[in-house]
């Protein structure tokens, strides 16, 4: 049996949980229906939220990707293919060496990062794993349903030789082309 | 005794102070700094006092108030990085750095947060 003296210790140690728990959760009840945070995109993260969150999402793309097995990636058609992906469905939001973002890529929160130096970031298999899954809450969208799966491989392509193109060979791999 | 008092008080609180753009500056660096970040200038670089990943696409942003020449060709006063904001192929036509579009009073107030980090 319980003493008196532990009895009231555990009775003080649980009415503190459930008084803390309260506190907290009418506080945070407070937060989310006051408003007081601001929504808005001009406003940017605090700087510890901002890695934190960015460390989040390269771990779970690393753990995720991983059984993502690479195909043999580079030769000239597939590179036509992946340019012609990146002009339609990347430059927009990522621009390219020399070539901006459209408006709807420059005022984004997070701003989607150039891709130019993504081979220092990403491994193939992950490139891979994040044009198709998309990132969750930060608007780069999932094209696996939009994008066939050689589509997928040859954008991913494409962005690996990114760093090796100067402004006028970019300019040119994604021009529109006339139709012969 | 007052008088060093004074001063000591005077010079931390212009620690506290948001930087204050050098004599001569033009602009709002308040919303240069926004502007900064709507025309996605640190998708490349990297701002003081700006949040982002760590990335060296474009050069680091600090200390611009000390640089004397951008990209080899422009001084760098205020005049001169306005320019290179607003259209850097006609500094140099083969950077990489794109032109955003960027107009002449958001432009200004960029430089005028520039020049004074």
């Amino acid at each position: 049996m319980l003493t008196n003296r532990q009895r009231l210790i555990v009775k003080t140690a649980v009415l503190t949980l459930l008084g803390a728990g309260a506190v907290g959760g009418a506080a945070g009840l407070a937060a989310l229906y006051g408003g007081w945070y601001n929504i808005g995109a001009t406003a940017q993260h605090f700087p510890f939220v901002y890695s934190v969150l960015e460390e989040g999402m390269k771990q779970s793309v690393r753990n995720h990707a991983e059984d993502v097995k690479v195909p043999r990636l580079g030769g000239a058609e597939q590179l036509q293919l992946g340019a012609r992906v990146y002009r339609d469905k990347c430059l927009q939001c990522h621009g390219g060496p020399g070539v901006a973002q459209s408006t709807i890529g420059m005022s984004m929160q997070p701003i989607p990062g150039p891709l130019v130096d993504a081979t220092q970031r990403w491994d193939p298999n992950e490139l891979y794993w994040v044009t198709k899954h998309g990132i969750k809450m930060s608007g780069m969208p999932a094209w696996e349903y939009h994008l066939r799966e050689d589509e997928i491989w040859a954008v991913v392509a494409f962005v690996t030789v990114l760093p090796s193109m100067d402004t006028r060979s970019f300019k040119a791999a994604v021009a529109p082309r006339v139709a012969p | 005794m007052r008088a060093v008092l004074a001063a000591v008080v005077l010079m931390a609180l212009a620690g506290c102070a948001p930087n204050r753009p050098p004599g001569g500056v033009q602009g709002d660096p308040v919303r240069g700094k926004i502007a900064l970040t709507q025309y996605a200038c640190q998708s490349c670089h990297l701002i003081p006092g700006v949040p982002g990943s760590k990335v060296y696409v474009g050069r680091p942003l600090s200390e611009m108030g000390k640089r004397e020449v951008l990209a080899g060709a422009v001084l760098n006063d205020q005049a001169g990085l306005v320019r290179w904001i607003r259209n850097p192929q006609a500094v140099d036509p083969n950077t990489a750095m794109p032109n955003m579009g960027v107009s002449e009073r958001d432009a200004l107030d960029m430089s005028a947060y520039l020049l004074s980090h």
